[in-house]
């Protein structure tokens, strides 16, 4: 249950807050569904590399440069 | 017959109203407070003897201690010190919620970390709590870990929306895996034991086969338990040794 548990909860938070910051920007500055739907798709690929993140196993870096230097460091050592 | 999700009712036990919001004591409250008194009496209470050759309640405390003490010093290094009593704190308490509410309490049994909101607002304490030390440490600097160094200037338009809503998903992640690994595993074990009632009041034998699961499926449950608790507390870990070194 594991891996796969989260890495629907990774795909699925990515998207869902994507969407909630579009929707809030939206609201905010009167564009709406503009907003909305790019951010949406944006969750979406952020959904997509933490995805990709928990798989490399470097799930728990902020930023995909820093995660890949970690994880080339890693390779080194 | 009881629905397999009743378990996660809130009931009142004191009702109180401030203004127009509802801030009843609940059973969920009831087993906060427990949980904070079974955790303050077992530490204090343990080392209280403080003996150099440590007697087996004294051990037990210090185990949690240098567990604790150790995933800090390995995930945050020396500077992760400061920060041991709230990670602490956050470990016992998840750890006391999630096994306590394994065990069979008359009235006020209930596992608050079922509960999203629970789980939602100790990881947004956690994720603000980590954005705060980032920024107070490196300044505006900390936003430099949303665009990657040495790629083209022309994809920050898009990387940089797409690191920061990554970055904001993180407290949601958090919440939801030990949420939905406590409810998950809560409702299993209640189904389950509907089937041992159900089966066995008429046949005997068909009522042991999911008994003999149920019983399994309980053991793994408190192992689910103690590994959520791990889990949420090495995560925030992890997040904090980013903030303060940002490599």
């Amino acid at each position: 249950m594991g891996l796969g548990f989260r890495i629907g909860v990774e795909l699925v938070a990515g998207v869902l807050v994507g969407t909630g910051i579009g929707w809030g920007l939206d609201s905010w500055l009167r564009t709406a569904p503009w907003l909305m739907v790019l951010f949406l798709l944006l969750g979406g690929a952020a959904g997509v590399i933490n995805v990709h993140r928990v798989m490399r196993g470097m799930d728990a870096t902020i930023g995909l440069g820093q995660a890949q230097r970690r994880a080339d460091q890693a390779k080194d050592h | 017959m009881a629905t397999p999700i009743e378990q996660f009712n809130l009931q009142p036990l004191v009702a109180l109203k401030l203004g127009s919001v509802d801030i009843s004591f609940t059973n969920s409250s009831a087993m906060m407070v427990l949980s904070v008194t079974l955790i303050t009496l077992f530490l204090t209470l343990s080392v209280r003897s403080r003996a150099l050759v440590p007697g087996r309640w004294q051990s037990m405390a210090e185990i949690f201690y240098e567990f604790i003490a150790g995933m800090l010093r390995d995930n945050v290094g020396s500077e992760g010190r400061k920060y041991f009593p709230f990670i602490f704190t956050l470990f016992m308490f998840v750890l006391f919620g999630n096994v306590l509410g394994m065990m069979p309490i008359p009235k006020i049994g209930f596992t608050y970390t079922s509960h999203v909101i629970v789980t939602f607002a100790m990881a947004a304490v956690v994720f603000t709590g980590v954005t705060i030390i980032g920024f107070a440490r490196h300044g505006t600097h900390y936003l430099r870990m949303f665009f990657p160094e040495g790629a083209p200037l022309a994809t920050a338009v898009i990387l940089i929306p797409i690191e920061l809503i990554s970055y904001f998903s993180r407290p949601f992640s958090l919440a939801v895996r030990l949420f939905a690994n406590m409810t998950v595993g809560h409702i299993i074990l209640k189904v389950m034991g509907g089937f041992v009632v159900s089966l066995g009041a008429f046949y005997l034998i068909p009522g042991v086969v999911p008994f003999a699961f149920l019983s399994a499926v309980t053991v793994l449950e408190f192992g689910i338990a103690l590994l959520q608790a791990y889990v949420f507390t090495i995560l925030s870990c992890i997040y904090l040794h980013d903030a303060i070194h940002m490599h």
